[in-house]
C-alpha cells in the first residue's frame, strides 16, 4: 500500500507568512514533508491549521497578502530536472506549471464552475491548454473525460450549463476539469464537504479510481477522519501551521503518538460511548500572530510536560514511515499513556469508519 | 426563445394599454382650457360645442379606444396650445431625430470608453488607474452636472474656437454637448462594470480557472469581463431608446431643438393632448427598453431559461 518510490514533491522547512491588518501572521511554521509518486496523502487538522495554505504553495494560489518567508519546495516531476517552487513569484513563473503539473479540486462545486459556459467548453479549455489538442479532437477528449468521471450521456451533457447539473454531478465535472489538465499531482481541498453524505462516498471512490488508473499522486485536505480512513495511504496531522505527526494510515490511527492526534481521534463520534458526552478538545488554537514558544499544543494538552512550554520538539522517528513532533518520544520523557479511548481504536477496523457514519467536522 | 419574446411582448402591450387608460383618465381631470388656444374669449356654449366636436364628451372608454385606434394609425392628434392646431407627430419628429442623434453619438463614445475604464479599474484595483478612475467618478457623481457643463461650454468654445450654440449645419457644434453628455455616462458605465468585475474576481470559478492554468489575461477577458458584462447588456437597449427623450440641461445650454424639456414645457402650457402623447411615448420607450434588455440578457446568460424548468436539479 505504501509507496516508498520516488519523491515527487519535497517541502523543506517551509515558513509562510501573511500580512493582515498591519500584523504578520505565521501561517506555516517550518514544515518539512515528502510526497511520494502515486501515493494518497491526507492532511488533517482543524480549521485555521494551515492545511489549505500549505497546499496552495504547490500551485501558486497563495493569497496576495501571503508569501514564502523561507524554505524550499522541490518538485521532481519535470523532465528538465527539479525546480524549487518557493522561488516562483510571478504569474508568469507559474504559467505552464499550474494545472499541467498540479491540479486542484475545490470544496464547493456549486460555485466552482463558470455559470455562463458549457461544461464541455470548460473542460476543453483545460485540454487545449495542457494537452495541445484543438477543435474536434479537444471536444472528443472532453466527452471521453466526462464519461471517465461517471457522467452518463456525455455528448449531451457536455453541451449543458452548470445550472443543469446537481451538486454531486458538478463535483464530477470539477474533477473532470482537473483530469483534463493531465496533472502529476491532484490536490483535493475538502472535495466532499459541500456534498450530502450519500454522494460523498461516490466522489471519494471516483477520485480513488482515477488515481489508480492514471497513477496520480493525490493530496486530500480534510477535517473529516472518515474520509481519511477511506482513501489515504499516509496521514499528516497539522496543528497551528505545523505538521505534528505523519505516518501511514494504520500508524496514525492505531498508534498515534502526539497528544494532539490523541485529542483529534478522541473526538471521533464513532468512538463515543452511548450516553456519554462526545469528547471535545478544550481551549482554542494559538494565535498565530504571536511567536509560539515550545509545543503549540501544550496549552490545550491535559498532561503537558514542562519542556513543552519552553522548547519546540523536533521530529522523533517512531518507525521509518512514522514520525511525530512531541517531547513524549524523547528517551528521557516520562511514560505517558494515550487516553483510554485511543486504545479502543485498535478494536475498530479502519474500513468501517465509513464516511456515511461520520458526523462531520472534528475538533 | 421566440415564444418567450412573444409572451413578453404581449405582456408589455397589456402594460402599455393599462398605462394609456390611466393617464388618459387622469388627464380628463385637467382644466378644459388645455384643449383651446383662446379659452378666455370663448362663451360657455362655444366651449361645450368645441368639447363635443373633439369627442371629449363621449364616455371615457370610447375616448380611450379612439385614442388607441388613432395611435395605431400613426395619428397622434393635434397640439392645441404649444403650437396651435399642428399635428403633434410633425412637432416631435424632428426633435426626436436631433435628440437621438446626439444621444447615440454620445453612447457610441461613452460605452466603449466607460467599459474600458471599468476594466482598467478592476484589473488594477487599488492601484493608480483605479484611484484616478474613482476620483473621476466621485467628481462626476457628486458635482451637479450644470456646474461642469458651464465650464465645458465656456472654456470648450474658447479653446477649440467653435461656436457656442448648436447649428444644424456645423458638426463642430455637436462636440461640446457630446462631451457634456458623455462624461456622466462614462462614469456610470465604468463604475458598474468595475463593481461587477470585482465581484466576479472573488468567485470560486475564477480560482478554479486559475488553478487549471488559464493565463491571467485570458481569465480577465474570457471569464471575468464576459460574466460581469451581463447586467450591463441588460441596460443598453433601454439607454439607447431613452436617448430620444433628450437631456434638459445640455439641450438648453446649447439651444439644441431636441426633446429635452419638452414634456415640462407642454405641461406648463397645459397642452393636454401633447402631455398625453409624450407620456405614452416615454412609457412605451421605457417598456420596450426593459423588454429588449431582458431579451438581450437572455441571449448572453444561459441561466435565464425561456421555458419552464425541466427539473434537472
Amino acid at each position: 500500500m505504501l509507496n516508498n518510490g520516488d519523491t515527487i514533491l519535497s517541502v523543506k522547512d517551509l515558513h509562510v507568512k501573511f500580512s493582515l491588518r498591519g500584523k504578520v501572521l505565521n501561517a506555516i511554521r517550518g514544515i518539512s514533508l515528502d510526497l511520494y509518486k502515486g501515493e494518497a496523502l491526507a492532511i488533517v487538522g482543524e480549521s485555521g491549521s494551515g492545511k489549505s495554505v500549505l497546499t496552495k504553495n504547490f500551485i501558486g494560489l497563495l493569497d496576495k497578502n501571503g508569501w514564502v518567508d523561507s524554505g524550499e519546495i522541490w518538485y521532481y516531476g519535470l523532465e528538465s530536472g527539479p525546480v524549487d517552487l518557493a522561488q516562483y513569484k510571478t504569474e508568469e513563473d507559474w504559467q505552464g506549471f499550474r494545472g499541467k503539473q498540479v491540479a486542484m479540486v475545490m470544496q464547493d462545486p456549486m460555485t466552482s464552475l463558470n455559470p455562463l459556459k458549457t461544461i464541455g467548453w470548460q473542460i476543453e479549455e483545460a485540454i487545449k491548454l495542457h494537452q495541445g489538442l484543438q477543435g474536434e479532437e479537444a471536444k472528443r477528449k472532453a466527452i471521453e473525460i466526462l464519461s471517465d468521471v461517471g457522467i452518463l450521456e456525455p455528448e449531451r451533457r457536455a453541451k449543458q450549463y452548470p445550472h443543469e447539473f446537481s451538486g454531486g454531478m458538478r463535483q464530477r465535472v470539477v474533477i473532470a476539469i482537473a483530469m483534463a489538465c493531465n496533472p502529476q499531482i491532484l490536490i483535493c481541498d475538502e472535495p466532499t464537504t459541500a456534498l450530502d453524505v450519500t454522494i460523498q462516498a461516490q466522489i471519494l471512490q471516483l477520485i480513488r479510481n482515477l488515481k489508480d488508473k492514471y497513477g496520480l499522486t493525490t493530496i486530500y485536505i480534510t477535517h473529516d477522519l472518515g474520509v481519511v480512513a477511506n482513501v489515504a495511504d499516509r496521514i499528516a496531522v497539522m496543528y497551528a501551521g505545523d505538521i505534528v505527526e505523519v505516518g501511514t494510515c494504520e500508524e496514525v490511527f492505531y498508534d498515534p503518538r502526539h497528544p494532539y492526534t490523541w485529542a483529534l481521534l478522541s473526538s471521533l463520534p464513532q468512538l463515543g460511548i452511548k450516553g456519554q458526552d462526545l469528547y471535545a478538545i478544550k481551549g482554542t488554537p494559538p494565535n498565530l500572530f504571536n511567536e509560539i514558544r515550545g509545543d503549540a499544543f501544550a496549552p490545550r494538552n491535559p498532561h503537558p510536560l514542562k519542556i513543552d512550554f519552553l522548547y519546540r520538539p523536533p521530529y522523533f522517528d517512531v518507525s521509518p514511515t512514522h514520525k511525530a513532533r512531541t517531547w513524549l518520544l524523547d528517551p528521557r520523557a516520562p511514560k505517558v499513556d494515550p487516553p483510554e479511548i485511543i486504545r479502543h481504536i485498535q478494536g475498530i477496523k479502519l474500513d468501517t469508519m465509513d464516511v456515511k457514519a461520520n458526523g462531520g467536522e472534528q475538533a | 426563445m421566440l415564444k418567450y419574446s412573444i409572451k413578453r411582448l404581449a405582456r408589455s402591450l397589456i402594460t402599455l394599454i393599462i398605462l394609456i387608460t390611466i393617464v388618459f383618465a387622469l388627464l380628463r381631470f385637467m382644466p378644459e382650457e388645455g384643449y383651446f388656444n383662446n379659452y378666455e374669449k370663448m362663451s360657455p356654449a362655444q366651449i361645450e360645442l368645441g368639447l363635443i366636436k373633439m369627442g371629449l364628451k363621449d364616455p371615457l372608454y370610447v375616448q380611450v379606444f379612439r385614442f388607441i385606434r388613432n395611435l395605431l394609425k400613426g395619428d397622434l392628434g393635434l397640439s392645441y396650445r404649444y403650437r396651435v392646431n399642428s399635428p403633434i407627430a410633425k412637432i416631435i419628429a424632428p426633435k426626436i431625430k436631433i435628440s437621438a442623434k446626439l444621444g447615440i453619438i454620445c453612447m457610441a463614445i461613452s460605452l466603449p470608453l466607460g467599459l474600458a475604464l471599468g476594466v482598467l479599474m478592476a484589473r488594477y484595483k487599488g492601484k493608480f488607474w483605479d484611484r484616478l478612475g474613482n476620483a473621476y467618478i466621485v467628481f462626476i457623481q457628486a458635482v451637479p452636472n450644470a456646474v461642469y457643463f458651464i465650464f465645458i461650454q465656456l472654456y470648450g468654445s474658447t479653446w477649440l474656437k467653435i461656436p457656442m450654440l448648436y447649428n444644424e449645419n456645423d458638426w463642430r457644434t455637436l462636440i461640446l454637448p457630446t462631451i457634456s453628455l458623455a462624461l456622466p455616462s462614462i462614469s456610470s458605465y465604468a463604475m458598474w462594470l468595475r463593481r461587477y468585475m470585482v465581484d466576479e474576481t472573488n468567485k470560486d470559478y475564477i480560482k478554479l480557472a486559475r488553478a487549471k492554468g488559464v493565463p491571467n489575461t485570458t481569465i480577465w477577458f474570457r471569464h471575468v469581463f464576459r460574466n460581469a458584462v451581463v447586467p450591463i447588456v441588460n441596460l443598453i437597449p433601454g439607454s439607447l431608446l431613452m436617448t430620444i427623450s433628450g437631456s434638459i440641461y445640455t439641450e438648453s445650454f446649447y439651444s439644441i431643438p431636441g426633446m429635452g424639456g419638452l414634456l415640462v414645457d407642454v405641461i406648463k402650457r397645459q397642452d393636454n393632448n401633447m402631455v398625453m402623447v409624450l407620456v405614452v411615448l416615454f412609457a412605451a420607450v421605457g417598456i420596450v427598453g426593459l423588454l429588449l434588455g431582458d431579451i438581450a440578457m437572455a441571449l448572453v446568460d444561459p441561466r435565464i431559461s425561456f421555458t419552464k424548468k425541466e427539473g434537472s436539479r
